[in-house]
């Protein structure tokens, strides 16, 4: 049985009806077209759904639809700002951390929380930042370097 | 022999990717957003039983839930064996044809039986469950071993004690060589059943039209061999099939170069139908997709005194499944690349086996054999140096081969921009391999040691493999702002395919990299293409775009030729002007060349109508399709630092020092990508990956990231440190050649032999987990 | 069966609501807090005749509570919000506790509650082991009011627990240590996004003699089906002047309290190796903690 539900994503409040079992991240993309967030598991393992809810990094994947309401999220498409790039989103640029990118975008999301709270990271702490986002291109290695560099630039 | 390499001036430089700005902001373009207006969603019912008659299904239940559109069951499909693989001509003497959309038969858990288009994905899956299948359990068989025994149950008719292929290949007289040999090495080396992990699922959009044809949006590496499939399993002509290119997927490894069960189902939904239809795996129906074949190896080498190979006898088993798709290749790929064409040795003798089995079937990955090949030779190597007392370096560095010896493979080739003796010697400086400790004398609970694995010989392409398909084709066309858009059939998997075409084109053109756009394509508009697999891409597609784009060169230079009154042979191209050589102010801007060449014949001026020439006319453009002229030989070596704690048996990477020759470095960036993320593939078979199935039921019990472990940016060396050695190869476009597969390749035996110098335990079966390492130190 | 069916999802506003609805629909439902274990559940079609959600967010249980006693902690608090808590992060004595919070992901730390986490009655967590150690009771409140469990009596089998049918966990209670305590928590895993392989926690508790005046030992991670206190290590530890040689030997004791299970992930033989070279490594942190003050 479908409910009303209204959410809020990047700022903008919608109003629709989902299925009690329907996950935000099917809304995301289903429903509002909000395709950045990427399903790459569904199993809440390789962290490609990765959106930031109240701030914080969650698979959306997993993030039942229902439970979001009155929550603030934010996903890809909410990040750009005027058209200015997420420090993050230019330095995955810059440090050639972008390969088949479908793992970048959640990537991106779960670095984002860990700037925000952690705005001089250490190695560890940016590797820790993301062992729940796979990649099977890059090694991670310019990933890391790529967050480092958002992180000064940031600075 | 000369090294040096050409000069260029886009190539050599880590520009930009031009796909990069769009993949960090949401990436519009993957084949996974593909949506078509009416479009309705499919669902595959597959088998929970590994081996199974099946005697009866009904899907009224199903057809009659609101919503669901069209139900497709065995006897709707047509009953046209084919073989997969997209890189060889469909009915390929080569491989074996013993596939089935669907069937009334089925060989493993997990193939699908029936399928569902209905409005929604939701609906779909609702109506398998009221699907009936009843099914007649049949014995089944999951280890090769037991499939080949005398009362194994027959899993294809025809297949001699289950046995798919069974090549055997030799040089020389093994037998009598090892009766000469000094010492005589043994040992079986096991491989285990692993994934590429594509993060894009597998994912696919047909559409019909009245008069039959389709359109085919798909996440596949390779455009023409879905069109030749597809149209092979549907009885239809080709040119009723057009495939679309994606910008760009979502990774493929190889693991997207068959034709899944989802294409063939959804075109025939949509003829059904007559709506588009979509169907998009589930993690875990991409687990039981595709695999990188598990072989075992029993590997026999002879040495002489002063450690040279005198003799080499190997057999090795591959498990290919319930069907034989890429294993009736894999196994010869391993024979000759991952074992005989290793290092020189004048007698040798080598049998494969791929043999069926109900497990899940196989498919491409990275290497396509050769790891599989190298953990056995590789860790082989390691064990005589360490019982006859010889360096592994310098062990190596006796036994290869050298610049300008015929090519091993293509004997009326040289090697000749091969560079095995610099990576090796260079690496293992840069690794510290004088420092080296004796194996297993580290102190302490936690034990560290150096190991290296390299792989000699490999390919760029196909060429020289018989019903391999090779050809590459572009287009490349000036526009009038001064940019070109280059068209080809190579899809980027994300390796950067984009990036380094482009810059090859525009070195040739004398633009800037960012002119030169990649831009549509599909099997309609553009020549063949070889899939983008076999670590052809920069090599094979490098060279048919370089004369595509030497082409339109060519015909721009001749247009400026006439515009500036100079023969188009003093003419050069840079900075977007076409300038007369050595004559710095008599130049055209390619804009104006360009825009000349599309202009009317009569142009007005301010002095009124003025008749142009006829012969500038036309757009400027190059075409090529072709086979590239060789097959250029990569050499790889990798050294490994790794710190076994000999309480857990846990195994941490400290360092990685990676040396290949590739030719002409053409992105610096990519192509350390191509090592950093490869290492992290490698790493993960040596060490932790594994695709598990249930021994009794055959159910695959890895079927999510939770239970299918790879490394995470946590597990992963601090610093994967690449050396890259330049030389010039003679065939290759501005000297390059190949990269990407070896990386995947060198990291399990370099970490084995590692492992072995940290802690004196050697293990011959992957992956190495902390329970064997344990074991091995007699501590389980 | 798949959810494709779920029938609804409640959010009701208090917990006799939530009481109400389980009476109503019984094994139909599910609580649900942070839901990704139900989620991974869910996706491995392991939730047979559930069709109904009840999540319990609007309860008001997210609050973690300081006070002279110890710490109240609500079952809808997510682990970060626990790993944030100064007193657990300072404290040596809830060091075990720091550690089994640094393991999972950020994304899981982030949705993940302490109630699902203790409720689910998974042997793989990391968190009951490091709350065993320790020593936690849970509260709970159902048709007959609510009660505290103590937390070793609250797990009864592979995903069982001691809950009723109408009752539901609301939160976990740690009382405040006593001085001269430490512990600390160790975790065997593939890689960083991993359930627990084998993992140990200790804790305890030093008098100024330098002897062991009380100790908690707790393994999990497929030990055994569920996560468990070690008497026999623990009994070895107490009374014992700190000596090089003890945790080796309090490693070795846990042998006699674990029935370890063996699946895909690792043979019974090599968890029960583990079983004791991690409590011995957790013990060895544990006194560094004590005589560190870290």
């Amino acid at each position: 049985m479908k409910q009303l539900i209204s959410i809020e994503i990047n700022g903008e409040v919608h109003e629709l009806a989902v299925a009690p079992q329907d996950s935000l991240l099917h809304v995301l993309r289903e429903e509002l077209g909000l395709i950045g967030t990427k399903k790459g598991c569904d199993t809440g393992g390789c962290g490609c759904c990765t959106v930031q809810i109240d701030g914080r990094a969650v698979y959306s994947c997993m993030t039942y639809a229902m439970s979001v309401q009155g929550k603030p999220v934010v996903t890809i498409e909410g990040i750009t700002e005027n058209g200015q790039l997420d420090p993050l989103q230019q330095a995955f640029i810059d440090a050639g951390a972008v390969q088949c990118g479908y793992c970048t975008c959640g990537t991106i999301m779960a670095a984002r929380e860990l700037l925000a709270t952690v705005p001089d990271p250490d190695e560890s702490q940016i590797r820790h930042a993301i062992a729940g986002n796979l990649c099977r291109c890059t090694g991670y290695q310019k990933i890391v370097d790529a967050i480092k560099l958002a992180a000064a630039n940031s600075a | 022999m000369t090294s040096s390499t050409t000069s260029t001036t886009v190539l050599g430089k880590s520009v930009q990717r031009p796909d990069a700005l769009d993949k960090v902001t949401g990436g519009k373009h993957y084949p996974v957003n593909v949506t078509l207006p009416g479009m309705l969603h499919a669902k595959l019912l597959r088998s929970p039983y590994p081996h199974a008659r099946i005697t009866g299904i009904d899907a009224s239940a199903a057809a009659k839930l609101p919503g669901v559109k069209a139900v497709l069951l065995p006897q709707d499909v047509p009953q046209r064996k084919y073989c997969p693989v997209y890189f060889v001509p469909t009915l390929a003497p080569s491989m074996v044809q013993d596939m089935l959309i669907m069937s009334d038969t089925v060989r493993y858990a997990g193939q699908p039986v029936a399928a569902v288009a209905a409005t929604t994905a939701a609906i779909a899956e609702q109506a398998l469950e009221l699907i009936e299948v009843d099914y007649e359990e049949l014995p089944a068989v999951f280890d090769a071993d037991a499939a080949m025994a005398e009362g194994a149950p027959q899993i294809h008719e025809g297949a001699e004690n289950n046995i798919a292929v069974n090549p055997v290949v030799a040089f020389g007289d093994a037998e009598a060589a090892f009766e000469k040999a000094d010492h005589i090495f043994e040992g079986v080396y096991e491989t285990q059943r692993v994934h590429t992990c594509y993060m894009e699922p597998r994912v696919c959009v047909v559409d019909s039209d009245t008069g039959g044809n389709l359109t085919v949006h798909s996440s596949m590496q390779h455009l023409f061999g879905l069109r030749e499939k597809l149209a092979f399993v549907l009885g239809m002509p080709e040119s009723k099939v057009r495939v679309i290119k994606p910008a760009y997927i979502g990774g493929g490894f190889g693991g997207k170069l068959d034709i899944g069960y989802i294409e063939p189902v959804a075109a025939l939904l949509s003829l059904k139908t007559g709506r588009p239809v979509r169907i998009e795996q589930t993690r875990y129906e991409d687990f039981i997709s595709t695999t990188r074949n598990p072989i075992r190896v029993y590997l026999k080498t002879g040495i002489s005194k002063d450690g040279r190979f005198v003799a080499r006898y190997a057999e090795s088993t591959l498990d290919c499944g319930a069907h034989a798709t890429h294993g009736a290749e894999v196994i010869n790929v391993h024979g000759m690349f991952g074992i005989l064409l290793t290092y020189p040795c004048p007698d040798q003798h080598w049998e494969g086996k791929t043999v069926y089995t109900n497990n899940m079937i196989g498919g491409g990955y990275r290497g396509y054999g050769s790891p599989q090949g190298a953990f056995a030779v590789e860790s082989q190597i390691d064990e005589i140096c360490e019982e006859l007392g010889f360096d592994p370096v310098e062990f190596r560095l006796k036994n290869s081969y050298h610049q300008g010896d015929p090519h091993p493979f293509n004997p009326q080739a040289k090697l000749d921009s091969y560079r095995f003796q610099d990576c090796l010697t260079q690496a293992a400086e840069r690794i510290g391999w004088s420092s080296r400790k004796a194996a297993g004398s580290d102190q302490g609970v936690k034990k560290r040691g150096i190991g290296l694995g390299c792989q000699p010989i490999w390919v760029s392409g196909c060429v020289g493999f018989p019903d391999i398909y090779e050809h590459s084709g572009a287009i490349v066309k000036l526009n009038r702002d001064g940019t070109a858009d280059l068209s080809t059939a190579a899809v980027d998997l994300g390796s950067g395919q984009i990036t380094t075409l482009c810059m090859i084109a525009a070195e040739e053109l004398g633009l800037e990299a960012d002119q030169v756009r990649m831009t549509y394509a599909d099997t309609d508009t553009v020549p063949f293409d070889a899939p983008s697999h076999a670590s052809r891409v920069t090599y094979s597609s490098g060279n048919a775009v370089k004369a595509a784009a030497g082409q339109a060169r060519q015909r721009l230079l001749e247009v400026a030729g006439g515009l500036l009154e100079a023969s188009p042979d003093d003419l050069e191209v840079c900075e977007g002007m076409v300038r007369v050589k050595g004559s710095p102010d008599s130049q055209i801007s390619v804009v104006d060349v360009v825009t000349r060449a599309e202009s009317p014949f009569v142009v007005m001026t301010e002095e009124g109508p003025q008749p142009t020439n006829l012969e500038e006319k036309g757009t400027i453009i190059g075409l090529s399709s072709m086979a590239p002229p060789a097959n250029p030989s990569p050499a790889t070596v990798e050294f490994v630092e790794v710190e076994v704690d000999t309480e857990t048996g846990q195994v941490k990477i400290l360092r990685v020092v990676f040396a290949h020759d590739l030719g002409k470095l053409i992105h610096p960036a990519g192509a350390e990508g191509q090592v950093e993320g490869g290492f992290q593939q490698g790493m993960g078979y040596a060490l932790m990956e594994n695709l598990l199935f249930d021994p009794d039921s055959g159910a695959c019990l890895s079927s999510d990231f939770l239970d299918y472990k790879m490394p995470t940016a946590v597990e992963m060396p601090p610093k994967i440190e690449s050396i890259f050695i330049e030389s010039n190869e003679p065939t290759g476009p501005f000297g390059a050649k190949s990269l990407s597969e070896p990386c995947v390749t060198v990291p399990a035996p370099a970490i084995a032999n590692a492992i072995y110098n940290a802690v004196g335990v050697r293990v011959r079966e992957l992956p190495i987990t902390p329970e064997k390492i344990l074991a091995g130190l007699g501590k389980l | 069966m798949s959810l494709t069916t779920l029938e609804n999802y409640f959010l009701p506003g208090s917990g006799g609501e939530v009481v109400q609805l389980l009476q109503e629909y019984g094994e139909r439902a599910m609580i649900l807090a942070g839901g990704s274990f139900v989620h991974g559940l869910a996706a491995r079609n392991l939730l047979p005749g559930v069709d109904v959600f009840i999540d319990i967010q609007k309860l008001g249980l997210a609050d973690i509570v300081a006070g002279s006693g110890g710490l109240e902690i609500g079952a809808m608090a997510r682990l970060a919000d626990l790993a944030s808590v100064s007193e657990i992060r300072e404290d040596a004595a809830w060091g075990a506790l720091s550690d089994a919070l640094r393991c999972p992901p950020v994304q899981i730390m982030n949705t993940a509650t302490v109630g699902g986490n203790i409720a689910a009655a998974c042997p793989y967590f990391d968190l009951p082991t490091a709350f065993l150690a320790i020593g936690a009771s849970v509260r709970t409140e159902g048709s007959s009011g609510s009660r505290e469990i103590d937390l070793e009596d609250f797990f009864t089998g592979l995903f069982e627990n001691s809950l009723a049918q109408e009752e539901f966990l609301t939160g976990v209670a740690l009382s405040r240590p006593e001085p001269g305590s430490a512990s600390a928590f160790v975790k065997l895993e593939t890689n960083a996004n991993d359930l627990a392989i084998v993992n140990a926690a200790v804790h305890m508790t030093v008098d100024e003699s330098g002897a062991c005046q009380a100790a908690r030992v707790a393994l999990g991670g497929g030990v055994n089906e569920i996560p468990l206190r070690s008497a026999a290590a623990e009994k070895l530890l107490t009374g014992q002047v700190i000596t090089d040689e003890l945790p080796a030997k309090v490693g070795q004791a846990v042998q006699a309290d674990i029935s370890p299970m063996a699946d895909h992930r690792a043979s019974a033989e090599y968890r029960s190796a583990m079983a004791s070279v991690l409590t011995e490594r957790a013990l060895r942190s544990a006194i560094a903690r004590m005589t560190g003050g870290n």
